[in-house]
């Protein structure tokens, strides 16, 4: 893929993870990064860069519909980020130190993990549900 | 506008000020998960919020949402430092996301999650198991 082709196919798979993050609150970075390596062919590294620049104008268009409806509190959330945001440089600072193939291979546990999680939520429901 | 405190249903306790050390926690590793892996770190902070620290859902999930806004910027900064991310490749799948979001929450209300669940849990495993046999 080149050109406006791989255009087109990005803006057309930002929408799918756009569906699902929306209907389950899944499907930011577990999607983009495996279609980034698997499908466009960048590293694993690029890929997770990436990932977190598709990421951040979602939270943000996000965080701002549920502060026009009154629900949570931003500026706590803000702060709490803060916090969370030297875990983030840590956190990337190791998976740039780490070989791609590693880093991929625990990616693809995480997903893994997700995967089993949202499987095992899905066919318990019942009790656990509040519809 | 920060109302929650009427609802009769929550566990809510929203801290004006304080991030206590369970919050603290929580935000540090959610924010190394996201660093590392290139994701929101949402997966790991909303359970957490609710079942360690209290929080009810709701209020979970948007202080989650707020807090992967500096997380990605740092982790943004740190993977732009060393060169690795494709501004453009990003801008499209972001154009296309903030749109597929809107029509996402309007399928929320007549969908069967559980299903939703069980088809989408199983293709992230099958996702899983390519990047694995790849890697």
């Amino acid at each position: 893929m080149s050109g406006p082709t791989l255009y087109v196919v990005l803006v057309a798979f930002g929408v799918v993870v756009g569906v699902a993050s929306g209907l389950l609150g899944v499907g930011g970075g577990t999607l983009v990064v495996p279609f980034l390596t698997l499908a466009v062919g960048l590293t694993q590294h690029q890929a997770e860069a990436t990932s977190l620049l598709v990421i951040l104008p979602t939270a943000i268009a996000g965080s701002l519909a549920l502060r026009r409806r009154g629900v949570g509190d931003l500026g706590l959330a803000l702060r709490f980020g803060v916090v969370g945001a030297v875990g983030s440089v840590l956190g990337a600072l190791l998976a740039l130190a780490l070989p791609g193939s590693t880093l991929r291979l625990v990616f693809a546990i995480f997903v893994g993990l997700v995967g089993l999680r949202l499987a095992r939520d899905g066919l318990r429901g019942e009790e656990g549900a509040e519809a | 506008m920060r109302a929650t405190a009427g609802t009769p249903d929550s566990r809510v306790h929203l801290r004006t000020f304080a991030l206590d050390r369970k919050l603290l926690a929580i935000g540090v590793g959610g924010g190394v998960l996201s660093g590392l892996l290139g994701v929101g770190g949402g997966i790991v902070m909303v359970p957490l919020l609710v079942l360690w620290a209290g929080y009810a859902q709701r209020d979970a999930h948007a202080i989650s949402l707020g807090a992967i806004i500096p997380i990605s910027v740092a982790g943004i900064a740190t993977y732009g430092v060393a060169g690795e991310v494709r501004w453009w490749y990003a801008l499209g799948l972001a154009a296309g996301s903030i749109v597929g979001a809107r029509i996402g929450a309007g399928f929320l209300a007549r969908i069967d999650e559980r299903l939703l669940k069980v088809v989408f849990g199983t293709f992230l495993l099958a996702v899983a198991v390519l990047l694995g046999a790849r890697g």
